[in-house]
């Protein structure tokens, strides 16, 4: 079982989107505990699309309930290709003054899933992120992978 | 949704959740704060990296007048992304009981 909803690609869709997971949760029967994490990397998924995409068109999130876990695709069309599991390294140890916040999210989706893996499709300018997040601690550095194919 | 009371003399008490789309009116709460400043985290709900930047502004705008930023009765999953973040080596954090 699987649902899926679109989404304007605006920052005060979060709300809505909070809202559509908390209830696909509910209605599959997936594990709360996990819902906190989940709702931080879809934040930080939209929101990079909602700040650099280029497109209009409305970003698809699809839950499916898996053994032990969930499974979320959020699909990008009108994209270009941004491969979120090879986003530049943040330096976590530098003291305050010379830290920047910028691609901290993008950091954090590694540390907080079990898996994630980009595709993207240059005939259908469309891009697609699935991410895996199946038990309360994930391992320290989740498995990533890319590959082009349809969306 | 966030709201915030407090400040000054009392710990900021934040409750709800701090994603991107409260993070412009955490900061202005912030913003007209001076020393150290505390931050009750004990209803906080949740916490983005969006969250995370304005903690870091405002810190680092405190550390520039002798002040800091401090948290406390953070949860679990604040714990984690702090952790992750590498913000509890810059942030005085204390764990919820």
């Amino acid at each position: 079982m699987s649902e899926s909803a679109s989404f304007a690609r605006r920052i005060d869709a979060l709300a809505e989107i909070v809202a559509f997971t908390a209830a696909a949760f509910e209605r599959q029967g997936i594990a709360a505990a996990l819902r906190t994490e989940v709702d931080f990397v879809i934040e930080e998924l939209f929101t990079n699309i909602v700040k650099y995409g280029r497109g209009e068109a409305p970003v698809t999130i699809e839950i499916a309930a898996i053994p032990e876990g969930v499974e979320v695709t959020l699909t990008e069309p009108d994209a270009d290709r941004f491969d979120v599991t090879r986003a530049p390294p943040v330096d976590i140890t530098l003291p305050a003054i010379q830290r920047q916040p910028g691609g901290l999210g993008l950091h954090l989706i590694a540390r907080l899933v079990d898996s994630v893996q980009y595709a993207y499709s240059e005939e259908e300018r469309c891009g697609r992120v699935v991410f895996r997040r199946t038990r309360a601690d994930p391992s320290p550095d989740a498995t990533a992978a890319s590959e082009d194919e349809r969306c | 949704m966030l709201t915030m009371e407090g400040g000054g003399e009392t710990p900021v008490m934040l409750s709800g959740r701090l994603d991107a789309t409260q993070a412009a009116s955490a900061q202005s709460y912030l913003d007209r704060l001076q020393g150290v400043v505390t931050l009750d985290c004990s209803d906080l709900q949740y916490l983005s990296s969006a969250g995370l930047g304005v903690f870091l502004k405002t810190h680092k705008r405190l550390l520039a007048g002798g002040g800091r930023l401090r948290l406390t009765a953070v949860n679990r999953h604040l714990q984690d992304i702090f952790s992750y973040s590498g913000f509890d080596q810059i942030l005085e954090i204390e764990p919820a009981r």
